[in-house]
């Protein structure tokens, strides 16, 4: 198992024509148009090994697809340098096109009107799979995805969910050691998309196959990826576990505590009417009050959860107690919002 | 689209002006579209231009008319073809296939009056934008004339307005069929080529033999490309002007009244149905 | 390199029969379909005859001379329009943002592109082609076959498929650049077959410089026809460039080739 993926100071800048206004200016636009430089991917550095599942995250225009064409060879790199597979994407785009498979989560790689059979069948061509190993490679993606019910279905009459799925075993069934999925559960149902992770899971433990997902959906993130690389404005901003992430910017536990009703009545108020509680612990702060539900932010290293509990249930009649786990989400969102990431520095990975 | 609330009487007449003023703007903004379109129209009067000086060569006139005459004659239609448009245009079509068709149908203003409306402004843009600049390019690339006497330019003038008009009512006819026809493509493929045909932009109506341009001259089609064009070459006898003039006014007035019809139905089918 | 080659050929025979396969499942729809592409290219060939009930001569031409290349004109072309109908309508993948799913795949773009669609319908203009050929073959009946002028001619129209074909491969290509100018491609492309359905020599002599040097389509109807006829040709060359024809057509697609690969790069760089 080695290094699958290496890009180094990877890099992309377009020139974007902005169109000039009034009459000649149209006529300008073609002639000599006024050009704005825009850095979708600046120095981005990174390195998977074969095997390993990365999630992909970052605002929309952050550079996410753009980096991804790049790895994949359907845009050319403005500097830096990229190995996929050992294959520079841009000088062997089709031997390493035979290496990998892409799903692109808006867009299917399926002949529209043809039956998912017969796309099925044809990719074999597309990508010269030995018949017995495509047989072999279709028996089981069909079995794991569950295609059998709709596999003579033309893919227009196809559910989102059915068409995804599809896509999924379309972009397998050549054995690729590198998978790549653009968004692969936007638009999908709950339950459609448990089966998706579900199988990506199995993919990646029972063959190996790397797998690199972008999505806007943390739900992904948290059950598929145990590594995770956030970029913004075209820039590397964390490489590294979800976990780590959130135990380093999710500081803030939150507590739920469901006061009998009894209690409100001998809360203390201030000037305005709010409820405000005595002799709180350091590092503690009551955010809200709605009748006789209390929500408390305290760090993580101020106090542990349980003597947190223990404080509250000493002091007031209990109802009811919650932990709220900082979200990845809302984790992810601060560092964009909040700037709590500077670009990651050159890193091993 | 916005629409104000029904309009009536005078504010009528300002509402479907307006209709057409907006439809005029809006068509400005296709520069390039327009230009491409224009190169196209040059470009197939050029060809048919060459061809018939080839013809000529041997012959000094055919069905009448004579090399200049002919050649005005193909460079006049390839200019009338926009703003007349009888083929080509599926606006309409597309919005009933969309099901956007129901809810302009729902309107308080007369459906028929807001297209025609419509189609006015953008013929008189076409008008203004490809009809003129099509014909100067003739005159520059093949020398071809104008009309010296006025009064041939004011049996033009009417005849194209009316050819102008009756174009809007038959494509309209033909759009408003979809709402009943689902799929008809090879009956509408012939009878498109068919009218192409008869309009006289394939082969002039000159040159059909006898009995064809007797048949065709009771046609809706002659009356949209064909008989403006005779005006314009004052090759209509004096006797005969009445009569062609008041035969396309029937044909404007048939064909509106019954899209008028068509569209009354379809507009009660809509509210009835629901779409 | 040539392995490459040979297997996307493979891919693309495989496109096509599967392609062929669906649309002759509806056979009678195909029929139709057939039938109403050739009445109403037949139509367009009907009214040349009209015009010759008017006009003895085109030019020095006779309506045989003119059916005949008009009918190679026509046959050519509606090979290039069942061939090429991907390639026509490429606009539309850029448009959708399909173009991408190509590029991931180890097949080259170009055959995915003219792979995608083969329209069986344009054999209606094929018919209407052999048709006008076979009418004009009945109004020449003073010309003696030889071998030599039956290749010459059917390479003529194989050349007339291959130069329109490189023509909508390069109004494909500007594609890659700007979506705007696809009406200026109808116009070389039907325009261009238009045109050339009538003796190059009725046209000015800027056209008929163009229509050799430039985009040669005159070498596919035009030059062979008049080696046939035994007749002069415009600006004074000889009958022998006829025998060039498919030489003409393979270095114009050479051309156009080259061009496509510099979109494809152009593409590469800038993104849709």
């Amino acid at each position: 198992m080695g290094i699958l993926i290496e890009a180094e100071k990877l890099s992309k800048t377009f020139r974007v024509a902005q169109r000039r206004g009034g009459h000649l200016g149209g006529l300008l636009s073609v002639v000599a148009p006024e050009v704005r430089l825009v850095a979708a991917v600046r120095d981005l550095t990174l390195q998977v090994q074969a095997g390993e599942m990365i999630g992909l995250v970052g605002p929309n225009g952050a550079g996410k697809s753009t980096t991804i064409k790049m790895l994949t060879g359907i845009l050319t790199p403005s500097g830096g340098h990229i190995r996929v597979a050992g294959l520079d994407p841009q000088r062997r785009r089709r031997d390493l096109a035979g290496r990998i498979g892409v799903v692109f989560g808006q867009r299917t790689q399926l002949w529209w009107d043809l039956p998912l059979i017969d796309s099925l069948q044809l990719l074999r061509h597309l990508y010269r799979v030995p018949a017995d190993r495509h047989a072999a490679n279709l028996a089981r993606l069909s079995a794991m995805l569950d295609l059998e019910p709709f596999l003579r279905t033309p893919v227009r009459q196809l559910s989102l969910g059915q068409r995804m799925r599809g896509d999924l075993a379309a972009a397998l069934l050549h054995d690729p050691q590198l998978l790549y999925l653009d968004e692969p559960t936007i638009g999908l149902d709950v339950v459609a998309k448990a089966r998706i992770r579900e199988f990506l899971l199995t993919l990646n433990a029972e063959q190996g196959v790397t797998v690199l997902l972008t999505t806007h959906d943390m739900d992904d993130v948290e059950t598929l990826c145990p590594r995770l690389v956030i970029i913004d404005h075209g820039r590397k901003l964390y490489d590294g576990t979800t976990a780590a992430i959130r135990e380093r910017f999710g500081t803030e536990r939150t507590l739920v505590a469901v006061l009998d009703p009894a209690e409100l009545a001998r809360l203390p108020r201030d000037g305005v009417g709010h409820v405000v509680l005595p002799d709180l612990p350091a590092g503690v702060r009551l955010v809200s009050a709605e009748g006789p539900r209390l929500l408390l932010e305290f760090a993580r290293d101020a106090i542990a959860g349980h003597e947190m509990v223990s404080w509250l249930g000493s002091r007031y009649r209990l109802h009811d107690v919650t932990f709220q786990e900082p979200q990845t989400e809302d984790v992810i969102r601060r560092i964009y919002e909040g700037g709590l990431l500077a670009p990651a520095a050159h890193h091993g990975g | 689209m916005i629409v104000p609330h029904t309009p009536a009487g005078s504010t009528a007449l300002r509402f479907y002006v307006e209709v057409a003023r907006t439809a005029y703007r809006r068509q400005l903004i296709y520069r390039w579209a327009n230009i491409a379109g224009l190169c196209t129209n040059a470009f197939f009067a050029a060809i048919g231009s060459y061809v018939v000086v080839a013809l000529f060569r041997v012959r000094a006139s055919a069905g009448g008319y004579h090399l200049a005459e002919t050649v005005q004659y193909i460079w006049l239609l390839q200019a009338l073809t926009m703003p007349v448009l009888p083929f080509g245009w599926m606006d309409l079509m597309l919005t009933i296939r969309s099901g956007d068709v129901v809810s302009d149908l729902s309107k308080p203003c007369d459906f028929y009056w807001y297209w025609a409306g419509r189609e006015i402004g953008r013929s008189l843009y076409f008008l203004a934008f490809r009809a003129l600049p099509t014909y100067v390019l003739g005159m520059v690339l093949f020398g071809i004339g104008l009309p010296s006497q006025p009064d041939r330019w004011l049996l033009f003038v009417a005849s194209a307005i009316l050819a102008a008009t009756l174009g809007i009512a038959y494509r309209f006819l033909y759009n408003i069929a979809a709402f009943w026809v689902v799929e008809a493509r090879a009956v509408a493929t012939m009878a498109h080529q068919i009218a192409l045909f008869c309009t006289g932009m394939i082969i002039p109506v000159a040159f059909f033999p006898s009995w064809l341009r007797a048949i065709t001259g009771w046609l809706p089609f002659n009356a949209l490309m064909n008989l403006p064009a005779e005006f314009f070459l004052g090759k209509v006898p004096g006797s005969q002007v009445a009569f062609e003039l008041s035969r396309q006014a029937v044909w404007v007035l048939a064909l509106t009244l019954i899209a008028r019809r068509v569209a009354a139905i379809a507009a009660r089918r809509v509210v009835v149905q629901g779409g | 390199m040539n392995r490459a080659l040979f297997s996307d050929l493979a891919l693309y025979r495989r496109l096509i029969v599967l392609q062929m396969r669906a649309q002759l499942q509806y056979r009678a729809n195909l029929l139709i379909d057939i039938a109403t592409y050739l009445a109403v290219t037949g139509l367009e060939f009907v009214a040349l005859l009209i015009l010759f009930g008017s006009f003895p001569r085109l030019g020095d031409w006779t309506v045989g001379q003119v059916a005949l290349l008009y009918g190679v004109s026509s046959f050519g072309f509606g090979l290039a329009e069942m061939i090429g109908a991907g390639i026509d309508g490429f606009n539309q993948t850029i448009l959708r943002g399909e173009f991408d799913r190509l590029l991931v795949r180890p097949v080259g773009a170009f055959i995915q592109v003219v792979g995608s669609d083969f329209r069986l319908r344009r054999l209606g203009r094929i018919t209407q082609g052999i048709a006008a050929i076979a009418v004009s073959l009945h109004l020449l009946p003073g010309i003696h076959w030889t071998i030599a002028q039956v290749l010459v001619l059917s390479a003529g129209i194989a050349s007339t498929a291959a130069i329109f074909l490189s023509v909508l491969l390069l109004g494909a290509t500007i594609c890659f650049w700007t979506v705007e100018t696809t009406e200026l491609t109808n116009i070389l492309t039907y325009g261009g077959c238009y045109m050339l359905s009538y003796p190059l020599s009725i046209y000015g002599r800027p056209l008929q410089r163009f229509f050799l040097f430039v985009v040669p389509l005159a070498f596919g109807g035009y030059a062979p026809v008049c080696y046939v006829l035994g007749r002069p040709l415009a600006l004074g060359l000889p009958g022998q460039i006829a025998l060039a024809a498919p030489a003409v057509a393979a270095l114009f697609a050479l051309v156009s080739a080259a061009f496509w690969r510099l979109g494809v790069r152009h593409y590469q760089s800038t993104g849709s």
